[in-house]
């Protein structure tokens, strides 16, 4: 795997650094089209901040391994990570199902598909972070 | 699980990263190790007890 080798370690952070900058440069250039903000903008804004904070501190903590001469992810994490993406998996199952229905029970109307694609990628996305920060530092 | 890790390492004078750096692993890992958070694979047990220069029984005591 791309992980096992240093080189490839390396690889995975430039890669990281090089996604999490798109992210930030693609909201940026959202915001600057779009004048006129609306509440679902709003709320997309801390999501993505999470987003790259967590993301940025992985990034982190792997070129600080790397640089100690350390492994940047060994069995442990592996694990966190399979953990983390059976949960993200099971999130993105329900956010698929409960934002159409959160949108009907407070809206009274369906969601747009774009929209429970959009839920189901961010809810994913942090559950799986979350999840594999509090699995990384948990232990087990 | 109770561990005997800190007490081996102590023997051989390493830090916790000196013995992450031997077996291959992050120095959190040994951490959990020592504190008998985490249940290691047969190979990273294996390794952590060849590093120490002793056996995976006499590293690792399992209580049922």
């Amino acid at each position: 795997m791309l992980n096992d080798t240093k080189t490839g370690q390396k690889i995975v952070i430039a890669m990281g650094i090089g996604i999490t900058t798109l992210v930030v440069v693609t909201f940026g250039f959202y915001f600057f089209a779009n004048p006129t903000v609306e509440l679902f903008d709003v709320i997309t804004v801390p999501i993505i901040i999470i987003i790259i904070l967590t993301s940025s501190y992985i990034i982190y903590d792997r070129y600080k391994n790397i640089k100690k001469g350390l492994p940047a992810q060994d069995e442990r994490l592996k694990l966190a990570a399979y953990k983390a993406g059976y949960y993200g998996f099971v999130a993105a199952i329900w956010s698929a199902i409960g934002s159409n229905m959160l949108s009907i029970f407070l809206f009274d109307q369906d969601l747009r598909g774009g929209l429970v694609v959009a839920a189901v990628v961010l809810v994913s996305g942090i559950v799986f972070m979350l999840s594999y920060f509090y699995f990384s530092r948990k232990g087990e | 699980m109770k561990t005997r890790i800190k007490e081996f390492r102590a023997r051989f004078d390493y830090t916790q990263e000196d013995l992450a750096r031997i077996i291959g692993v992050r120095r959190e890992t040994i951490v959990f190790l020592e504190r008998g958070k985490y249940n290691p694979s047969l190979k990273l047990a294996h390794d952590v007890a060849k590093a120490l220069n002793t056996t995976i029984d006499e590293l690792f005591i399992f209580e049922y």
